[in-house]
């Protein structure tokens, strides 16, 4: 009894936290406080905004106000906060225009500053003073659009080759398991690196996202395909799929009406497995310099600025928090699967 | 045959794409056309496709796989020495996390301790959810501190935290499946030690899905070798890869991609050649 409780508490808040990503991913503009591609020189490597809960006498407020940074080291970027300037926390302050949910044009976002020069970092700046939580939560957009897409796609893919396999003769089964077998055993990662260089380096972002898809596409359909195969193999010899084939209905129809409806279940759950895994590679791919490319943020490439271990040893928590959002992400899944599949049980197949 | 496939596959997509090693010098005002022609020539890349490839196959089968065009040396050599470090790397990390993982399991079935099971559950949660490359950059922020020396030690311990996650669920949940059997019921009514049953009985049992494992894992760990390498800056084939990429150095990622494809293939077998000696059920199995 507890264990049940306890799996499915884990699988509440694995889809609280799904739930919680694909907000962060629908509304990443109203979200995101500035311009992800807006730089400032003046403050590069800046630190966490100091918020403080004063009024301009010095005594407490409950409207939180924020003080400018002001650099007190030009060469080793470090910061201070300038009490003489500062600027009060406004929700829904007016910023940069956008289209909510893709048509409703809007230039609102949840928070600003009253002064337009003082801005509000929670995550402090990137090394060209660009706003590290509005490129996070951009990045968060990028990869979950990719990873789900790419999943998606790699899914019906693998699906689709998974039934011709699982139901055809023996000659085209036996192809099809060997090719997906090859395709499992070799190391994706370097499959993918190897397949890139087909391509130009440097893509402009929505190329780029169309590549990342196609390539997870390419390497992903094999795992789901020695599933389907599996479990068609399994499902066809039983007696109401030979009662369909007495009746005389097609190979298709078998295929899409009878077993595809009793094995979706396993196909699903094999599905969200393999989107934390696209996750990795897209932010591999993109630490690495052959994902999404500079201006455009991604987990990725916002990680690859932890590389530099002094700035590393400075803001370790901001610059790792990509990682952490990646962490969060797989964490999620996983806690979703396990619950789910606890609580099922294993009858189901 | 899949060797043939593989590199036909890999071949005509790299070749296809009208990309090689001189592409980039075309954005380079100094070079004219007429000398990339030249270039390109020169390296017999202006041949077609097939052309390439059956010349390619032909020094393949006599192991020679060219020569890299960003290092200017046989691929062969290169590839051999850079794989040979990181096989060595994968085989520290595949022997370290089976340490882990088998200690914590065994541990978990002998003294069946409650603390122990939500201890070896955060370590699977936790060890399969932090992403290689934080585990690499913590492991470079350790060795620029000076704390550990070993460049090997801390690649090989980046490269197994995700495999002992892996390992140890695979494992902790067959042995404990092991031990509700009904030759375990068999061995305590013999009176053996419970430590006994466990590492002559339970383990035998429980080894040979983490063995099929093994195979699979050899793979993911070359991949994860590409992260691991490049942040750390240690050679091997992972970041001999990205350098080929990286200078799209065609030849070099053939020879990445059939020495992998090998790689893979001789630790399926052996993996399946372990599974048969171990377990005396496959066997007869294939006798019948």
């Amino acid at each position: 009894m507890t264990v049940r409780s306890g799996a499915s508490a884990a699988a509440t808040a694995g889809i609280a936290l799904i739930a919680l990503f694909a907000f962060v991913a629908i509304f990443a503009d109203l979200l995101a406080p500035y311009d992800y591609t807006v730089q400032s020189r003046t403050l590069p490597n800046a630190p966490i905004s100091t918020v403080a809960f004063t009024d301009d006498a010095g005594n407490f407020s409950l409207r939180p106000r924020i003080f400018a940074s002001k650099m007190t080291d030009a060469l080793r970027q470090t910061y201070e906060a300038d009490t003489s300037r500062s600027a009060k926390i406004k929700l829904f302050a007016k910023g940069y225009d956008y289209r909510l949910l893709g048509f409703i044009p809007v230039d609102r976002h949840i928070f600003g500053t009253t002064d337009k020069d003082i801005r509000l970092n929670l995550l402090g700046t990137d090394a060209l003073g660009r706003d590290r939580l509005s490129r996070l939560i951009t990045a968060i957009r990028f990869s979950l659009i990719v990873c789900t897409i790419g999943a998606v796609l790699a899914s019906l893919l693998g699906i689709m080759i998974g039934l011709v396999g699982g139901y055809a003769g023996k000659a085209v089964d036996t192809m099809i398991a060997g090719v997906a077998d090859a395709v499992i055993s070799l190391p994706a990662m370097i499959v993918i690196l190897a397949a890139r260089v087909a391509f130009p380096l440097e893509l402009p972002p929505f190329t780029a996202a169309m590549l990342l898809i196609g390539l997870f596409t390419f390497t992903g359909w094999a795992e789901m395909t020695r599933l389907t195969r599996g479990l068609v193999k399994r499902t066809r010899t039983l007696d109401y799929i030979t009662a369909a084939r007495i009746s005389g209905l097609s190979g298709a129809r078998i295929l899409l009406r009878h077993i595809l409806p009793n094995i979706a279940r396993p196909l699903l759950t094999q599905t969200t497995l393999i989107l934390p895994a696209f996750l990795l590679a897209e932010a591999t791919l993109s630490f690495l310099g052959v994902g999404l490319q500079e201006p455009e943020p991604s987990l990725g490439n916002m990680l690859a600025a932890a590389s530099d271990l002094t700035q590393l040893r400075e803001h370790t928590f901001v610059l790792l928090s990509p990682a952490i959002v990646i962490a969060l992400f797989v964490l999620a899944v996983r806690l979703t699967n396990t619950g789910i599949n606890t609580n099922e049980d294993r009858e189901v197949i | 045959m899949l060797l043939l496939i593989t590199s036909a596959a890999a071949f005509f997509l790299l070749s296809s794409s009208g990309s090689d090693a001189f592409t980039s010098l075309r954005e380079n005002p100094q070079v004219s056309a007429a000398t990339i022609e030249k270039l390109r020539a020169s390296y017999g890349l202006d041949r077609p496709v097939i052309e390439r490839y059956g010349a390619w196959l032909a020094s393949a089968v006599r192991a020679d796989l060219g020569e890299s065009f960003y290092y200017q040396v046989p691929v062969t050599g290169l590839v051999l020495v850079r794989f040979w470090s990181t096989a060595l790397l994968a085989f520290a990390a595949i022997g370290l996390a089976c340490v882990v993982a088998v200690g914590l399991s065994f541990a978990n079935v002998r003294y069946r301790s409650r603390t122990l099971s939500i201890f070896i559950d955060a370590v699977i949660l936790i060890f399969a959810s932090t992403p290689r490359i934080v585990i690499s950059l913590f492991s470079l922020a350790v060795l620029v501190s000076g704390a550990i020396n070993s460049v090997f030690l801390l690649s090989t311990i980046s490269l197994a935290v995700p495999l002992v996650a892996i390992l140890l669920a695979q494992f902790g949940q067959s042995l404990n499946d092991a031990m509700h059997e009904d030759f375990i019921r068999t061995a305590r009514a013999k009176g053996l030690s419970e430590t006994t049953i466990i590492l002559r009985h339970a383990m035998r049992a429980a080894i040979n899905p983490a063995l099929t494992l093994f195979g699979l894992s050899l793979g993911a760990l070359l991949g994860g070798s590409v992260i691991v390498e490049t942040v750390i800056g240690r050679p091997g084939i992972g970041s001999l890869t990205v350098t080929a990429v990286r200078n799209r150095d065609i030849p070099l990622l053939m020879g990445v991609m059939i020495v992998v494809s090998l790689a893979v293939w001789a630790g399926n077998t052996l993996a399946e050649i372990l599974q048969l000696v171990n377990d005396k059920r496959i066997r007869a199995l294939e006798a019948e």
